[in-house]
């Protein structure tokens, strides 16, 4: 070891006992995270767009909603009606909040994989890993920044959906209050059901590493595939009663106003959905502390 | 400090870096050189933790990367200047990576000054060229003005004043007492730079000492000769302590011996010598000595084999 040709030992850093500064706690990786997903463009232009779409679905619903009213204000068109299978407008209001959930869903599911996959895509993901080695915290703090912003948009939506219907069903005395049954929990649900699925997406996205892989996995899971086992298993009774273990199943029962005999109420809807996000969130943290960036 | 022991990393059958040990000093610039594919950026990468190591291990300045709880402000690593989310402003990726470490915004505007990267600083990084984007990748390994500075191929892209520019701040951080760890597979830009020179090739270390030692026991005298009986010139020169390499009937290659001794054992012997040529040995034929075993591999026309020559340079 040729030290000797080392020039100015006077430069020389005291080490190994120095005290190198403030190191990564969960709090500065959080903020590092919320700079990430503040400082690309995508983020903002998918929330601005979930944020109209559901709140514009449910204005829709909510003005479609008083022309069935109408229709069924004269008893033969009603008992016509009913003879289809129509709902009565009465049994649906109080749904009109949320009901842009499956568009927030899309939308927010897209938004949690591209978080995640442009990383890899970009090689940002290296950087990321540099600076974060042990890798677990920069990964939950993206998914919380992910899931409160799902939540705040969800909920968030959904009260202004809540607040732009109400006049519009005034007028056919369709209007509900805040505190009627479910009201509440069907606002906020609807938050909660958007922040599950942004933790499934973005699982899905980290252990796909693919933006398109990604995104279409989690919509196949979430949306596509309630609608398939709809089509081809509705004459099996064990595929129906698996199909309540659906993550979207659990999803619908989070924010149903009215639990039918025999279904999952609220509270176990959430434990189907968000036992799958926690499930693939496990999975992702543990194949990613293991695999090669 | 950077200690590697017995450090290997594998890919299915592939093997990227076989058991390679050293140790890079602090106070001088160590340069990593090898061809294409030799397994630099792999030991890098393990360095840093971003792969895992098959076997063996690797520490900075005595503990593993991971372990340290201010990795940034330990070691500041330049692996692939690509590593930056192409949608993002440069001033806010720097400010993100600092924000892990609670490093303050003044150190971001610092290194952007440093790096020269003021102008561009507030434009996506997806519109850089490949030397802003280089310079980019030593502000982020300079964040935490860590002891331990690590850039692979750090040249790469770079208009000359960069590269001088990069020349200046190796040496100057290892003036500094730090540890500077720098990979390049050309040997005319470590022989301007290192201090000390790792080669490694085909994931072995070929060789690891001072630069000059490196030249001087590679860069023996080697002359061209042209002679009728080329054979009774090398038993002439038998005692000699000489090696020789035949390369036509009437042409041989002498290394290790002055061309006025090989004249006067030539008008010794009555051999009839029509061209006798000394070589310049460059920096560049003592590395081409020591790694021509080592790139075989890459030296013949790429077939459809080839490909696994350089598995992880690319990633």
């Amino acid at each position: 070891m040729a030290t000797s040709t080392t020039p100015a030992p006077a430069l020389q850093r005291p080490r190994p006992d120095r005290n190198p500064g403030p190191g990564v706690n969960f709090g500065r990786v959080l903020k590092s995270e919320w700079i990430k997903v503040t400082t690309v463009p995508s983020t903002v232009i998918l929330i601005a767009c979930t944020v109209v779409l559901m709140v514009g679905i449910s204005a829709l619903l909510a003005w479609q909603t008083t022309f069935l009213f109408e229709a069924q204000s004269d008893p033969e068109m009603a008992a016509q009606m009913q003879a289809q299978g129509a709902p009565d407008p009465n049994d649906i209001v109080r749904d009109i909040p949320g009901s842009g959930l499956t568009f927030g869903q899309l939308l927010m599911a897209s938004l949690a994989v591209v978080l995640i996959a442009s990383e890899w895509a970009t090689g940002m993901i290296r950087s990321t890993m540099v600076a974060v080695p042990r890798r677990t915290p920069a990964l939950l703090a993206k998914q919380l920044i992910m899931a409160v912003i799902s939540f705040v948009i969800g909920a968030g939506s959904a009260l202004i959906a809540y607040f732009i219907a109400q006049p519009i069903l005034a007028g056919s005395d369709l209007d509900f209050g805040l505190g009627d049954d479910g009201v509440l929990l069907h606002i906020v649900n609807t938050g909660s059901v958007l922040a599950l699925v942004s933790i499934f997406a973005m699982s899905i996205g980290t252990l796909i590493r693919n933006t398109a892989g990604g995104v279409v996995t989690s919509i196949g899971i979430l949306l596509v595939l309630p609608i398939v086992v709809a089509i081809f298993g509705s004459g099996t009774e064990w595929v129906v009663d698996a199909a309540r273990f659906l993550p979207s199943s659990g999803g619908e029962q989070m924010v149903a106003t009215t639990i039918a005999d025999g279904a999952f109420n609220q509270w176990q809807g959430a434990l189907v959905l968000g036992g799958w996000s926690l499930l693939l969130l496990v999975v992702s943290l543990i194949v990613t502390k293991k695999r090669d960036v | 400090m950077i200690e590697a022991q017995a450090l290997s990393k594998r890919y299915g059958a592939k093997t990227a870096v076989d058991a390679v040990s050293f140790t890079v000093q602090p106070g001088k610039v160590t340069g990593f050189l090898g061809p294409n594919g030799a397994g630099k950026s792999t030991t890098m990468r393990m360095i840093v933790g971003l792969d895992n190591p098959s076997g063996g291990g690797v520490t900075v300045n005595g503990r593993a990367y991971a372990q340290h709880t201010a990795p940034l402000r330990e070691v500041g690593a330049l692996l692939d200047a690509k590593a930056v989310h192409t949608k993002r402003s440069a001033y806010n990726h720097l400010r993100a990576m600092a924000a892990t470490h609670g490093i303050p915004n003044s150190r971001v505007k610092d290194v952007i000054e440093l790096t020269g990267l003021g102008p561009v600083a507030k434009k996506r990084v997806g519109g850089f060229s490949l030397g802003m984007g280089q310079r980019l990748g030593i502000a982020a390994a300079l964040l935490g003005d860590p002891h331990t500075v690590i850039l692979d191929e750090p040249v790469n892209g770079l208009d000359p004043e960069g590269v001088q520019w990069v020349r200046h701040l190796a040496k100057g951080l290892a003036s500094e007492g730090r540890t500077v760890f720098l990979s390049s597979h050309l040997m005319s830009e470590m022989a301007l730079t290192a201090d000390h020179l790792i080669v490694i090739g085909r994931g072995r270390i070929i060789a690891d000492a001072p630069i000059q030692s490196i030249i001087d026991g590679q860069g023996k005298v080697r002359v061209r000769v042209r002679a009728d009986r080329p054979q009774d010139l090398l038993g002439g020169l038998a005692g000699e302590g000489v090696t020789s390499q035949v390369l036509e009937p009437e042409l041989v290659e002498i290394t290790g011996v002055e061309p006025r001794r090989i004249a006067e054992i030539a008008l010794r012997e009555r051999v009839l010598v029509y061209e006798l040529t000394p070589l310049q040995v460059s920096l560049e034929d003592a590395y081409m000595q020591l790694t021509q075993n080592e790139v075989e591999y890459h030296s013949h026309t790429p077939t459809a084999a080839d490909p696994a020559a350089a598995p992880s340079e690319g990633r």
